[in-house]
């Protein structure tokens, strides 16, 4: 197991698309937080830093993965050579839990460093130690989460396109509106409405600890029926 | 390279290295493979023949564990693929279209694979060299021709130096100089105690370089056992003559129960022998130019073998 996390690992370090990825999101979130904080009127510097467009990166990013499995037929090798489906799945939902994190502190550290240089300079509140800790622990919790869930997603759908066009409906309509019309289904739901409640967001939102355990059940339960599918599907 | 233990020899000696029992495909209403049975052994390549859709990739997949069976079993010594400790240091194998991520290289490509199975780093570059692929081991996948990702899959099945070889119609897309390289590690192999199957649709393509063949057409086993025995066929021997007089030869071998072909003053007899041929032409006087026993081309024999016209 450890050394299929490696491999997946090292696939990840080494595919232009992840590094170009996490760039852009790292220049894009700085550049909006810069600007948030030096124009805008939200001076609340919690909402300011927990930036849920991040971790929809990741949920996209790890559905692309595994979907590339099939798009680009590297399946049939990669099952090849590790014959334990439901392990080389929990390896690559390992992996873009590692990437989720990793993302994640490369977007939210340098964007709360300048961001709270640029709140200071406007002689607004900062966030203090404390502030910020609960910051990132949000953050990276959502993405290391969201990552496996891409990763399952992508297992179960196979094909690409629908997959992360589907993701994104999803997380930036259907979820939205459910919320809006049920909020008690909304905020349970796995793409936007717990992750919410676990960044601390708006009133009807779940308190983050319930809301990390929906999270929580959500990957599991995807994880789990992408991992029945995978092992009796035929690989052709 | 022999920093590995001796994967030559069988673990249990006098056990097929791949045995297939039975095995079923179904695929809807598509009966892939039907019944097939059949086994390979250490230290010769076998060739696993049949024309395009007779049910090669879907038995060789099953085997791989890539599909599953609808019933019977295909396993190396008794495992199941998924169940072997060390599946890359047992068994190698390149699939029809092999595939590779097109934004990695080829040495990217074997590092990962040589991390998941536990091999060291200088395997890579044993392999690569192997294949000849070294001074572009650096490119994106995506640059390479079709023979460049053949010869990267035969690298990435060679990796953990395994028992068992499996090929499926592996000279697509090779050169020639590729193609003879291909035979001589096939040879190799085998020479080495391995156990090496190959599949084709061109029984010529293959046989030069193996040792047994298994004849396979929708989906049922038509044929098996060591080359020269499959391509002569069960029909008996048959001889090629030339005669002075091809009217009274085939007269007098008719005469004596043969059946004779003629075309021109060479005659076809079946069921006799170049020496039986030549008793009976000096019995009778006649004169015989040339004789010689018939051998039935390969695209005879596997035309006769699964009843497909090419
Ligand atoms: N995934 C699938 N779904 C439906 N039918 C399939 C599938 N895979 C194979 N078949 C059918 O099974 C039969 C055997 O196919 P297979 O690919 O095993 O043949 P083959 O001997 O490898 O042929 P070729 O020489 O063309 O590679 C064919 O009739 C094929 O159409
Ligand atoms: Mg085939």
């Amino acid at each position: 197991m450890t050394a299929l996390l490696r491999a997946e690992l090292l696939k990840l370090r080494t595919t232009r698309t992840f590094a170009a990825v996490v760039a852009s999101a790292a220049a894009l979130s700085l550049t909006l937080v810069v600007l948030g904080a030096a124009l805008g009127k939200e001076t609340k510097a919690h909402a300011l830093f927990t930036n849920s467009a991040i971790t929809y990166i990741i949920v996209i990013l790890g559905a692309i993965a595994m979907t590339g499995e099939w798009r680009h037929r590297t399946i049939t090798g990669s099952v090849l050579a590790a014959p334990n489906r439901v392990r080389l799945l929990a390896a690559k939902a390992i992996s873009y839990s590692v990437a989720g994190i990793a993302l994640s502190i490369i977007v939210t550290v340098p964007t709360i460093i300048v961001g709270e240089l640029v709140l200071s300079g406007r002689g607004l509140a900062t966030l203090g130690a404390g502030g910020i800790a609960d910051v990132l622990w949000r953050n990276l919790a959502v993405a290391a989460l969201l990552g496996p869930l891409g990763v399952c997603v992508g297992a179960l759908v196979r094909n690409q396109i629908v997959t992360v066009v589907g993701l994104v409906i999803m997380a930036a309509a259907i979820e939205p509106a459910v919320f809006q019309a049920v909020p008690e289904v909304g905020r349970l739901l796995p793409l936007a409405g717990a992750p919410g409640g676990v960044l601390g967001g708006t009133h009807g939102d779940l308190s983050p600890a319930p809301a990390l355990a929906v999270m929580v059940a959500w990957t599991l339960t995807i994880f789990a029926a992408a991992a029945w599918r995978l092992r009796s599907r035929d690989l052709v | 390279m022999k920093k590995f233990p001796p994967l030559g020899k069988p673990k249990r000696p006098g056990r097929a290295a791949v045995e297939i029992r039975d095995l079923s495909k179904r695929f809807g209403a598509v009966a892939a493979v039907n019944h097939l049975s059949f086994e390979i052994e250490p230290g010769r390549v076998t060739g696993f023949l049949g024309p395009n859709g007779a049910g090669k990739s879907t038995t060789l997949r099953a085997l791989l564990g890539l599909v599953q069976p609808s019933s019977g079993s295909a396993t190396f010594g008794g495992l199941r693929y998924d169940e072997l400790d060390e599946p890359s240091a047992r068994v190698g194998a390149v699939l029809e279209d092999a595939s590779f991520h097109p934004g990695r290289s080829a040495r990217n490509h074997l590092r990962v694979l040589a991390i998941t199975g536990n091999h060291p780093p200088h395997r890579v570059e044993e392999v690569l060299s192997a294949v000849g692929l070294s001074d572009a081991a650096d490119r994106r996948v995506k640059g390479y021709s079709m023979g460049m990702r053949q010869r990267l899959a035969i690298a990435a099945a060679l990796l953990g130096d395994p028992q068992v070889l499996i090929l499926d119609e592996p000279s697509n897309g090779l050169d020639p100089p590729g193609i003879i390289w291909l035979r001589g590690l096939m040879r190799e192999q085998a020479a080495d105690g391995r156990a090496v199957l190959i599949s084709s649709h061109v029984l010529a393509e293959v046989a030069q370089s193996v040792d047994d063949v298994g004849v396979i057409a929708d989906g049922e086993l038509r044929a098996q056992g060591p080359l020269e025995q499959v391509l002569g066929g069960s029909d008996g021997p048959a001889t090629t003559v030339r005669a002075q007089d091809p009217v009274r030869l085939t007269g007098a071998l008719e005469r004596r129960g043969h059946r004779v072909d003629r075309d021109g003053d060479v005659l076809n007899v079946f069921g006799a022998t170049p020496e039986e041929v030549g008793e009976i032409a000096g019995h009778e006087r006649l004169a015989v130019l040339g004789l010689a026993p018939r051998t039935r081309s390969l695209e005879e024999a596997f035309i006769a073998l699964t009843g497909v016209q090419s």
